[in-house]
């Protein structure tokens, strides 16, 4: 029976890790200087999760590709060169995504270019080859720019914040 | 008796050994005040042969290293903000700790600036917003002050200091009387970044046309069309005459040549002239051909 449910629990867990939607909500009620119109919210929604799940495959199956179509700018170097020193050391990271608050905080008066700070709940276990060498489950903010481009909106900064 | 307090020291012996082996055990002492780009070393404690890793934004080390030694990071491992973990282990010992890289001193600014074309003496039309980073494009989340000017040679300029929130700084700004090619600049210290915005004539004003008779009709025509500043309106924009008589109504769109509007008007003997640009009525003039 114990190693039934420790079974389940597993798969449970490698679902969370590969391929489920992380579970984003967005409040804009205090964007400005501009209102978000309900399309944009649903988009940038939408694109932001599936920002972290490329972020997920790509961290985990050491894929810079996986980062193409969610990152641009200063995000996208980062996490390419993440993936390329992992691939290097024979590093994975494996992140099971528990769930993002998100506040919008500034969109542009052109509708190009929109702050978010998130805070989001994460499971993150490094591994050496295949080995777990460390995990880690923890709630972090961060800050988020996502410029509009392309038809989807692309994550241009990810930067983790201290705790205040 | 003696028994007893012969092993009640063993415990004490085994206790105070085994407190000395954890605190001989792995421990890493991460930073706490690490600046992006800048190197660090971090102290461990213990002996024997270890392996560090580092996981963070744009970073992923596995390095052989000494229990007991600093682990030397250099600035160029450290070049992103955000949240690093760092992980000692070997001999069946295992430390890590959780640290976070500030942004450095601001040093580059990027600024959207939009429209790229303005009506003059429009209110709250020109936005401008500058993202401020260090050098190494990490966006800085201290405050700091961003001056924004607007600005056309001959007008007076408009300048604005605006603090920055995590990063972001914007301004909202009406485009000024004069049309012509406004410097639209966002700096910051000594780094300064300049767009142009188009400031256009606005609407016409006093709009007005006279008319004469043609040979096949009416000529009508009208006066150098302006904005209320006085500025030119542009060649190429429409302007449209109409004609009411018995017969019915006559629309022509002409376009703006050389500051003025002219069309020609069919024949009638009595009708109501009338000229329009835009949202903008002009002037209307009673044609009586007696």
């Amino acid at each position: 029976m114990m190693r039934f449910m420790f079974l389940v629990a597993s798969l449970l867990l490698c679902a969370a890790a590969f391929g489920a939607e992380p579970v984003v909500q967005l409040n804009s009620a205090t964007v400005a200087p501009r209102e978000i119109e309900d399309n944009t919210e649903k988009a940038v929604v939408r694109d932001y999760t599936r920002a972290w799940q490329s972020l997920a495959i790509a961290l985990s199956e050491n894929n810079s590709a996986a980062l193409a179509n969610d990152f641009v700018g200063q995000a996208q170097d980062e996490l390419q060169q993440r993936v390329s020193a992992q691939q290097k050391s024979g590093l994975h990271t494996r992140y099971i995504d528990h769930g993002h608050n998100v506040q919008a905080v500034f969109y542009s008066q052109d509708g190009s270019a929109m702050q978010l700070r998130d805070t989001a709940r994460l499971e993150v276990q490094m591994l050496d080859g295949d080995k777990v060498i460390h995990s880690d489950q923890f709630t972090q903010n961060y800050l988020v720019v996502m410029t509009a481009g392309d038809a989807r909106w692309k994550v241009r900064v990810l930067q983790a914040l201290p705790a205040k | 008796m003696n028994m007893l307090r012969l092993i009640q020291f063993a415990f004490l012996l085994a206790a105070l050994l085994f407190a000395a082996r954890v605190a001989e055990a792995a421990n890493l002492r991460v930073p706490t005040d690490a600046t992006a780009g800048a190197e660090v070393t971090i102290p461990t404690s213990g002996s024997g042969d270890a392996t560090f890793y580092l996981f963070g934004p744009g970073t992923a080390i596995k390095r052989a290293v000494k229990f007991g030694e600093g682990i030397r990071l250099a600035g160029s491992d450290l070049q992103f903000s955000g949240r690093y973990t760092a992980v000692l282990a070997g001999g069946g010992n295992s430390d890590s700790g959780v640290f976070f890289v500030a942004p450095s001193k601001p040093a580059d600014i990027a600024f959207l600036a939009r429209p790229s074309r303005v009506p003059a003496s429009t209110r709250q039309v020109i936005s401008g917003t500058a993202f401020v980073f260090d050098n190494n494009n990490n966006l800085v989340t201290q405050p700091t002050a961003v001056n924004f000017n607007l600005g056309v040679s001959q007008g007076r300029p408009e300048t604005r200091t605006v603090s920055t929130k995590d990063g972001v700084a914007y301004v909202i700004l009406d485009s000024g009387r004069q049309a012509g090619a406004a410097q639209f600049t966002a700096s910051l210290n000594d780094d300064n970044v300049r767009r142009v915005v188009q400031v256009t004539a606005s609407d016409p004003c006093n709009l007005r046309m006279r008319a004469q008779p043609a040979k096949n009709g009416i000529l009508v025509e009208t006066d150098t069309i302006r904005d209320c500043a006085g500025n030119p309106v542009p060649d190429g924009t429409i302007v449209t005459f109409t004609e009411v008589d018995n017969t019915g109504r006559s629309t022509v769109d002409a376009r703006i040549k050389k500051g003025i509007a002219q069309a020609q008007l069919p024949p009638s003997q009595s009708a109501q002239l009338s000229v329009a640009a835009g949202v903008v009525v002009g002037n209307e003039i009673h044609w009586s051909s007696h």
